[in-house]
């Protein structure tokens, strides 16, 4: 994949995720960090990390930028939650704002 | 709105009690979670009916707000664990009738309650307000259509908090309302259907901070001077004055709204001497018996006017006009005002966002001058005498539209044929070129020869019957959202100009000349998310070819008697999006049960037998008058179901049914 193209999501533990950029640009949080003027560290070296979020919880989340993506297209499926996972998922998604 | 996942998170979290048991021990978590997220959550689980009192629990750190109005089941238990919500500022309560006195103990001492409404709690009594009393920092209360006393009432004095205070249908008595005076910071206070009089008015003065007071349905006939106040509700009062005792000088600075719904009263324009009518943004007249409306000549800010079910007519109507440009509520309905009162309204409001003018004599002359008012959002054409053709009794051949246009124009016409004839003006360019509309509106009959005015501008051609269909002129109204046309005599011909208003998202028809040709021009409506047609003559092939507009969510259909249960059924599968509104959509399961297997020979039975009647009406040539019609109507029981359904359902065991047929088995033995 093209190093331009994709963005490392970090989770609380330390395990990345490489996913596609516009994937990620779901979200609105990491659609700002990625695209603002500022210097943002995020912006220069496509990489961004979640210390609040688990890999569990971030895993979850690049599978529902994916299925999104493949939702406004068209592609009508049903996404999955655990729901075990809700809360965590519910406050994840809230701050991402996705 | 919640954005994507988290709204995915919390339908999948409240899906169902064993989704429930997966989360509800992660209390960390919910210790963590954001009060607009917990309360989102919360709300779900309301509305899906799986809270119980123990799961309350788990969100008593994260809740600041609850409405639990209307919920049945809350009673002591619920009130024990909602107690421990430490953070709750915000408690509704309204409706909730096992809520008693004693269920209100667990509140005491929540600092942090501010709001808390418990209107029509029934079973709260006096006793109650002991509880409320120790929640010092309460500065909003309802406790309308309680169980209160005046005692009650009167120990509420010690919450010094409260700014508003709702006290509606309790029996407060002057005595109660005068041990009330302490609370210096009111500002909002209903007292309706109250014991208090004009003694007990007269103690309001000392709310210096009021701006909110309703007193409708008291026994108050002198409402004393109240500078602060805003909002004045005095319905249902027999008034003598308003802001009368106390007045020195400048009148209520600050009056904006004032409702007079079916007040009785001997001088109007008394009442109105100490307000200050370039104020009023809101004035409610309805139900009074007034007949004089000269005190709205200076009333320019005002915004909304009610005067339905008055005895308002078209001489007032001018006076209405008066108001001008801030005008943006008309409410005209159910009073005596015809099509000559709109044409005073025509260009003096052109702010209008609403015209209320249902049940009324208006009829389709007056609908050029409603397309005059281009800010209308909201027509309401219910019950009135809109057939929506107007039938232009000459037909002129014009050299010049700007001369047809003139109102001098109408008077030569006027003379030159000796009748009463009117030019509408506007929007003639959207009418077919070289016809002047004149509709003569006193004598229907055209005897007349062919004449020519004195200018020789135009000439009339013929007495000709010819017909204009006259919603056209509403298709300049840009921003029209909603358009009711409800019992009126509408045919499909006269609704095709609808079909161009792309904005409408609105549209309300009953009408009994309705047929399936009138469902082609609305799939034409995209943004429309109303359509109600009712009672009309729609059949199963009409309605599976309608091909619904997008943004379609409410398709009312209650009373076309014409559609089946498995037309309709399989509309509503094909369009799962929309609700669709018809008895049989609801209540007819005993009906399913009984005519399973025959579906087939309805389906093709009743259109063929209805096609040559609706062929005869479709067309607008002329206007089908009423009664042949209803007469229709009244055969339908025995179209309904084919003679071997009738003959089927006659040895049905279920009596109800046989009861319902009764009438159209005995109608087939006629035949």
């Amino acid at each position: 994949m093209n190093k331009e193209e994709t963005v490392k999501l970090i989770s609380a533990e330390g395990f990345e995720f490489v996913i596609d950029k516009k994937a990620a640009m779901v979200s609105q949080t990491i659609r700002n960090m990625l695209t603002s003027p500022g210097s943002f560290s995020e912006t220069q070296h496509g990489v961004v990390r979640f210390p609040e979020i688990s890999t569990t919880i971030l895993e979850k989340i690049c599978q529902y930028f994916y299925w999104s993506l493949q939702f406004t297209s068209g592609k009508e499926t049903e996404f999955h939650i655990e729901p075990e996972l809700t809360l965590e998922l519910m406050m994840a998604a809230n701050y991402l704002h996705t | 709105m919640e954005s994507g996942l988290v709204e995915l998170c919390i339908s999948s979290a409240s899906e169902s009690k064993e989704s429930i048991e997966k989360w509800r021990r992660q209390r960390r978590t919910l210790e963590k979670l954001p009060t607009p997220l917990a309360e989102a959550l919360l709300r779900r689980l309301l509305t899906r009916r799986l809270v119980s009192p123990s799961l309350l629990e788990v969100f008593q750190h994260c809740i600041e707000e609850i409405n639990l109005k209307g919920e049945n089941l809350v009673d002591a238990e619920w009130m024990a664990y909602l107690g421990a919500f430490r953070y709750l500022q915000t408690l509704i309560l309204a409706d909730c009738r096992s809520i008693t006195s004693s269920a209100l103990w667990p509140l005491t001492g929540m600092n942090n309650l501010k709001e808390l409404d418990l209107s029509r709690c029934m079973k709260v009594t006096d006793a109650g307000v002991l509880h409320l009393i120790s929640i010092r920092n309460l500065e909003k209360l309802s406790v309308s259509e309680t169980s209160l006393t005046a005692d009650g009432v009167a120990q509420l004095s010690s919450l010094k908090k409260l700014y508003s205070l709702d006290l509606g249908g309790l029996p407060v008595t002057d005595s109660a309302l005068s041990s009330l005076q302490v609370l210096r910071k009111l500002e909002y206070l209903d007292m309706w259907g109250s014991k208090i009089s004009n003694n007990g008015a007269a103690l309001l003065k000392m709310f210096l901070m009021l701006k909110f007071l309703n007193l409708a349905w008291t026994k108050v006939s002198k409402v004393p001077y109240l500078p602060s106040l805003t909002s004045l509700n005095i319905s249902n009062c027999s008034v003598e004055s308003i802001f009368e005792q106390g007045y020195y000088g400048v009148k209520a600075p600050h009056l904006a709204m004032l409702h007079l719904s079916g007040i009785e009263v001997t001088d109007v324009h008394e009442i109105f001497s100490y307000i200050d009518p370039r104020r009023l943004s809101y004035l409610d007249l309805s139900n009074s018996f007034l007949h004089n409306f000269q005190f709205l000549v200076n009333m320019t800010a005002l915004e909304h006017l009610d005067v339905s079910f008055s005895r308002v007519e078209d001489d007032s109507v001018e006076l209405i006009a008066h108001v001008g440009t801030t005008l943006k509520f008309l409410n005209l309905g159910n009073t005596r005002v015809s099509s000559a009162g709109i044409e005073c309204l025509a260009g003096c409001i052109p702010n209008v966002e609403t015209l209320i003018l249902s049940h009324t004599a208006v009829d389709d002359t007056a609908l050029p001058y409603i397309g005059m008012m281009p800010s209308l959002k909201v027509i309401d054409l219910s019950s009135s005498n809109i057939k929506g053709v107007l039938f232009l009794v000459f037909q002129i051949s014009v050299t010049s539209v700007m001369e047809v246009c003139s109102p001098s124009y109408a008077v030569n016409l006027s003379k030159a044929t000796n009748r009463r004839a009117k030019v509408l003006p506007g929007h003639l360019t959207a009418w077919p070129q070289g016809i002047g509309v004149v509709s003569c509106v006193s004598c229907p009959n055209t005897g007349t020869t062919p004449n020519e005015t004195d200018n020789g501008f135009c000439h009339l051609v013929g007495n000709e019957l010819d017909q204009i269909l006259s919603l056209t002129a509403l298709q300049n109204l840009n921003s029209l959202e909603r358009l009711d046309l409800e019992e009126t005599q509408v045919t499909d011909g006269a609704l095709q100009p609808l079909s161009s208003m792309k904005d409408l998202m609105f549209l309300s028809l009953k009408s009994d000349f309705l047929t399936d040709a009138s469902l082609l021009f609305l799939s034409s409506l995209l943004n429309l998310k109303f359509l109600g047609i009712r009672g009309a003559v729609l059949t199963n092939a009409g309605l599976l070819s309608f091909n619904p507009p997008p943004l379609l969510e409410i398709l009312d259909l209650r009373d076309c008697w014409l559609l089946t249960e498995d037309a309709l059924l399989s509309y509503c599968e094909s369009y799962s999006q929309i609700e669709v509104r018809h008895e049989h959509i609801h209540n007819c399961t005993a009906a399913q049960i009984v005519f399973h297997d025959s579906s087939a020979i309805r389906g093709t039975s009743r259109p063929v037998i209805l096609r040559p009647k609706l062929a005869k009406s479709s067309p607008a040539k002329t206007c089908t008058p009423c009664i042949p019609f209803r007469k229709e109507v009244f055969v339908d029981e025995r179209l309904k179901y084919s003679r071997k359904e009738l003959l089927e359902l006659k040895s049905s065991p279920l009596p109800r049914v046989s009861y319902l047929f009764h009438n159209a088995l005995e109608l087939l033995k006629i035949q």
